[in-house]
């Protein structure tokens, strides 16, 4: 049985929390509701939190890269928090990279810097960029 | 050496991906592996278990404790009856698919495990095994 993907809007983004050890179906499930959420709640940008996330191999990481690139595509920014050292070690060896995509220590740091993102620059908003 | 200290997984279904990394989990566990050096052979079981499923359809992991008096360690076997690799060179090479991935699940396997041996025959099959030891 496959643990499932929470989908919370928070002030302005989308905080999307993954589980522990989710499988393939999970983990292209990711891509779906992270988008259509976003469309449907009119957010700035996606928190992505990888706390539970006890393992990331290529599929996964390559999953993460790409949707961070289409929520790019659609105006909206893309943090991903809270990977675990065991986790972040082994993708580097294992030789996975998430493009440029902003990094942070926790949700409570990602929350943080999306606020501050926002109130820097409001035309980035979703909204305003129309 | 017991039945219980070996085990199999069949690989048919994508979700088994899945089922494999649970199984290799609990037991790198049991045999005493920190966090991170359970994640390197989760990982590793993830990306192999993968290429089973993706270029065979199917096939099977088998695990098993080793103890050579000295050091205890864990190895993973993982058997296909697909197509084979056709140049293994290549394949070892980063940044190589034929599959449309990244091209990073055999050089990557290797570098997170300790040992890795590839045996593979055209149109037959292929075997791959990672062995990775306990630190003491």
């Amino acid at each position: 049985m496959s643990e499932s993907i929470s989908v919370l809007k928070v002030r302005d983004v989308l905080l999307v929390t993954m589980p522990g050890d989710p499988d393939d179906a999970t983990v292209s499930a990711l891509q779906t509701r992270t988008l259509e959420a976003m469309e449907q709640h009119d957010v700035k940008g996606l928190i992505l939190d990888l706390t539970k996330v006890e393992i990331l191999d290529s599929y996964f990481a390559r999953t993460v890269a790409e949707t961070a690139q289409m929520v790019t595509l659609m105006g909206g920014e893309t943090i991903i928090a809270g990977m675990r050292p065991s986790v972040a070690i082994t993708a580097t060896e294992l030789g996975v990279t998430l493009g440029t995509t902003k990094t942070v220590l926790s949700v409570d740091l990602a929350l943080n810097l999306a606020e501050r993102q926002s109130k820097s620059s409001p035309a980035k908003s979703k909204r305003a960029a129309r | 050496m017991t039945e219980q200290e070996r085990g199999e997984v069949q690989i048919e279904a994508e979700s088994d991906i899945a089922a494999a990394r649970r199984v290799v989990r609990e037991v790198a566990t049991k045999v005493g592996f920190g966090v991170t050096e359970t994640v390197r052979i989760v990982t590793a079981a993830s990306e192999l278990g993968r290429n089973v499923h993706k270029y065979a359809g199917k096939g099977t992991m088998h695990w098993r404790l080793l103890n050579n008096g000295a050091k205890t360690g864990l190895e993973l076997r993982f058997e296909d009856q697909g197509p084979g690799i056709a140049d293994l060179d290549e394949a070892l090479k980063e940044g190589h698919s034929t599959g449309g991935g990244l091209g990073m699940g055999l050089p990557g396997a290797k570098r997170l495990m300790d040992e890795m041996e590839i045996r593979t025959w055209k149109g037959e099959g292929t075997t791959v095994t990672i062995t990775k030891w306990r630190r003491t």
